[in-house]
């Protein structure tokens, strides 16, 4: 029994940190189709952000909260003036990013030193039989579905979410119809970074806060939205993370975390051979590829 | 994919450029092969007494192992600071005369029973109190060297940065050796980059400082690892925890030689100390989220955990873990020392937490706190001097220690006088090297972290030696070698995990 609870919450944390790492990129990469390599330095300003703003004393929801707007606007200055220029053209947005990102833990590294003094992880714990489990974890679990949840009711049900989905799938078209391209990209990057800075501000606690910290979320980001694909990015995306996690956890708890490890980048391959439009085109979909697409 | 800049070379007081001109001037004086002019320096530049005493230095100064690498460039800026200020350590061939004078040690050291192999521990040491002469902790260990520099130039500090990146190693070590013609060479944090490098220091005869903590076995004829090796580390760790909180091991290692070879010192001794290894996870350096170790450590149940994680990532182990309600006891021989773990994650993560360490800026002895002055006076915003931090100011005092008796820069001789047997006088007490392994003796303490993570000294050896190359016949002044030793080639361990079956 215990045993089973410990699995579920290791399948919970390992999803969990795939869909937090993803939550950006999804919006970014997913929606608008720019490789933003900055994304896991995104996460590491947020986790700065939320880390200043608690040691200032402010209470950690406020310190989360002010860090994904701080980044978001970050987020809307960088696309006016650099990213702006690139859409249409990945590769060219692929290296700007990659600039932006040496540029930024480069930065950090030289303003701020090679760490942060941390935060400690909110919560307690709870025991289930031998097992113990960390209460945070299970608030991340259900912050994702929040996020993921509101995301998705965005972009699906209300008059933004329209005009961006016409955007993405055709900006030509959507302009001639009256909607405010520019606008509607600029508001989608700030939104991309703005959950970046959240998702790095909630996992901040949990991990040493250093210029270099955005790295360990770039490959898991990557792996998430493309094994999950562009027909639905946000179905997608939860489909990926629950199926990378549940081949990912039962591994690493019986073979161990190297293992795990491997399971995980061997289920992703697998996952895009068989599905190369990831996993959300098993929900078929009447929606046309956008030109860009 | 991150790392493929051009790193940037830096020098400590700008003294690399001053040389750039008189080069330019002879080679176009002498109407020199262009494409000699990298790889052959004339003679005559070299021997000029404005040329200055080049120490090669490479550090990761970026990337996820930067945490230690810029308390390491800091603490060689500080010794090639006080070497052109006209001061060195204490010390020199085959020491003091004898092994340190006067200073407080543990009036009843452990000692072992002869007979069987059991290896019993008869008594525990004790606090150390007593005044007697084993090591000087009191006597300034930083002395005038009677000149400005070394050999009458200035001494340089060529340093670059490695980034974390295995393959930049190895093209900035060519760059340093055959560019750069560094007298010596100081660098390496991660055993995976020091092998990365070492061939590349072997095809050149390259006179190499490592002087990291590692998992030991290098005997190589060109390198020096001045930094502990396991069986001074492990070994003490783990006879103090299986004594104290039981024979159930769980250890969790970095995926790399490093973690692999020392998790096998740790397999290897713990039949000889009664210990039991109940499971091993090797999570590699990339893995940042811990909920399936933690898991499969608690499913485990053993008495104590050995940690060997390494990088930013891995230390994200600590705080999960303490998150988990997970409380045992910890050890390890690397954790705090120099990633400092306890300053940096919030109290109770590290509790619990034992090290043999030959060094952490805690301990409480007057050169060593007077070296840590010296430290934070220069590098008032550094976080926290570690262990190796340690070892590479002294490994550097070292090299110009030696090179001044030398009285040459010139890399074999230099090597051939490093083999003479010197003991310094570091921070951490008398340090030996023994000329036939190129290996240190070290004053060996073991480090507590508290609940509110302070750190400790509860128990101190004054001096270990790194005897396992010499049982391996090890002798690199009669027989050159260029080879890591594994555990595996040692007999002495299979026999005594045979005898417990």
């Amino acid at each position: 029994m215990a045993e089973i609870v410990s699995l579920l919450y290791q399948f919970g944390t390992n999803a969990a940190f795939l869909l937090l790492a993803a939550l950006g990129l999804i919006v970014i990469l997913g929606m608008m189709n720019i490789i933003n390599l900055a994304h896991g330095e995104f996460m590491m300003l947020g986790a700065y952000a939320a880390s200043a703003a608690v040691h200032r004393g402010l209470p950690f929801p406020l310190a989360v909260l002010l860090s994904a707007v701080a980044v978001g606007v970050f987020g809307i200055v960088l696309e006016r003036l650099v990213v702006r220029h690139f859409y249409g053209r990945e590769l060219g947005a692929l290296v700007v990013t990659w600039g932006i990102s040496l540029i930024l833990s480069q930065g950090t590294l030289i303003a701020f030193g090679p760490f942060m003094a941390p935060i400690a992880i909110p919560g307690g714990a709870l025991t289930v039989g031998v097992y113990s489990f960390s209460t945070y974890w299970l608030f991340l679990m259900a912050i994702c579905v929040v996020l993921l949840a509101g995301l998705g009711w965005l972009y699906k049900a209300t008059e933004f979410g329209l005009q961006a989905r016409a955007t993405m799938q055709n900006a030509a078209m959507a302009r001639a119809l009256g909607i405010r391209v520019e606008r509607v990209y600029m508001i989608t990057f700030g939104l991309g970074s703005a959950l970046a800075g959240l998702s790095g501000a909630l996992l901040a606690p949990t991990t040493s806060i250093a210029p270099f910290m955005g790295q360990q979320f770039v490959a898991p980001a990557f792996i998430t939205v493309v094994v999950g694909g562009g027909a639905s990015v946000i179905g997608g995306a939860i489909g990926s993370s629950s199926l990378l996690s549940l081949v990912e956890t039962p591994v690493s708890f019986l073979m161990g975390s190297f293992w795990g490890s491997i399971a995980l980048l061997v289920t992703a391959l697998v996952l895009i051979r068989i599905l190369p439009n990831g996993v959300s085109s098993l929900r078929l979909r009447r929606r046309t590829r956008g030109a860009r697409g | 994919m991150t790392d493929q800049t051009p790193p940037p070379e830096t020098s400590v007081d700008g003294t690399a450029k001053a040389s750039g001109p008189s080069r330019r001037t002879v080679l176009a004086g002498t109407a020199a092969a262009v494409g000699a002019a990298v790889l052959a320096r004339p003679a005559i530049v070299r021997a000029a007494s404005s040329d200055p005493v080049k120490i090669g230095f490479i550090e990761d100064q970026s990337g996820n192992l930067s945490i230690y690498g810029i308390q390491k460039l800091h603490a060689a800026q500080l010794a090639v600071a006080e070497i052109n200020a006209g001061y060195t350590l204490a010390g020199g061939p085959v020491g003091p005369g004898v092994f340190g004078s006067n200073g407080l040690y543990a009036p009843k050291p452990e000692t072992l029973k002869t007979d069987g192999a059991a290896l019993d521990v008869v008594n525990d040491g004790g606090a150390p109190s007593k005044k007697a002469t084993v090591v000087s902790d009191d006597d300034e260990i930083l002395i005038k060297s009677g000149e400005n520099g070394l050999l009458g130039r200035k001494v340089d500090l060529v340093s670059a940065d490695g980034q974390s990146n295995n393959q930049l190693w190895q093209r900035l070590a060519r760059r340093m050796i055959q560019q750069d013609k560094v007298d010596v060479l100081v660098a390496g944090f991660a055993s995976a980059e020091r092998e990365a490098i070492r061939p590349i220091v072997d095809q050149h005869k390259q006179l190499y400082f490592y002087t990291n903590q590692y998992e030991g076995g290098v005997a190589d004829t060109n390198t020096f690892c001045t930094g502990a090796v396991c069986e001074q580390q492990v070994i003490p760790v783990m006879k103090y925890m299986v004594e104290k909180f039981g024979p159930k091991v769980f250890t969790i290692a970095a995926n790399y030689n490093f973690g692999q070879l020392t998790a096998s010192w740790v397999r290897s001794f713990a039949p000889v100390l009664g210990a039991e290894v109940i499971g091993e996870e090797f999570p590699p350096l990339e893995v940042s989220e811990f909920s399936s170790v933690i898991a499969r450590v608690q499913a485990a149940k053993p008495d104590w955990v050995m940690t060997l994680l390494v990088g930013q990532n891995q230390s994200n182990y600590y705080p999960q873990a303490a998150a988990s309600g997970l409380h045992l006891p910890m050890a390890s021989t690397i954790n705090m020392a120099q990633g400092y773990e306890h300053k940096r994650f919030k109290a109770p993560a590290m509790a619990n937490m034992h090290n043999a360490v030959n060094y952490m800026q805690e301990i409480p002895t007057k050169r060593n706190q007077d070296f840590v002055a010296r430290f934070y006076k220069m590098f008032p915003q550094d976080p926290y001097l570690g262990q190796m931090a340690q070892n590479t100011y002294f490994s550097v005092h070292l090299y110009a220690m030696a090179a001044r008796l030398a009285g040459t820069t010139d890399q074999e001789k230099v090597r051939r006088t490093l083999e003479a047997g010197w003991t310094v006088e570091a921070p951490e007490g008398s340090v030996f090297l023994d000329p036939g392994t190129h290996a240190c003796s070290h004053y060996i303490r073991l480090a507590v972290a508290d609940q509110q993570q302070n750190i400790s000294f509860e128990r101190e050896w004054p001096s270990i030696s790194p005897w396992w190359l010499t049982r391996m016949g090890v002798n690199l002044i009669g027989k050159p070698e260029h080879k890591q030793y594994t555990p595996d080639d040692d007999p002495f361990f299979k026999m005594f995990a045979a005898k417990k079956k």
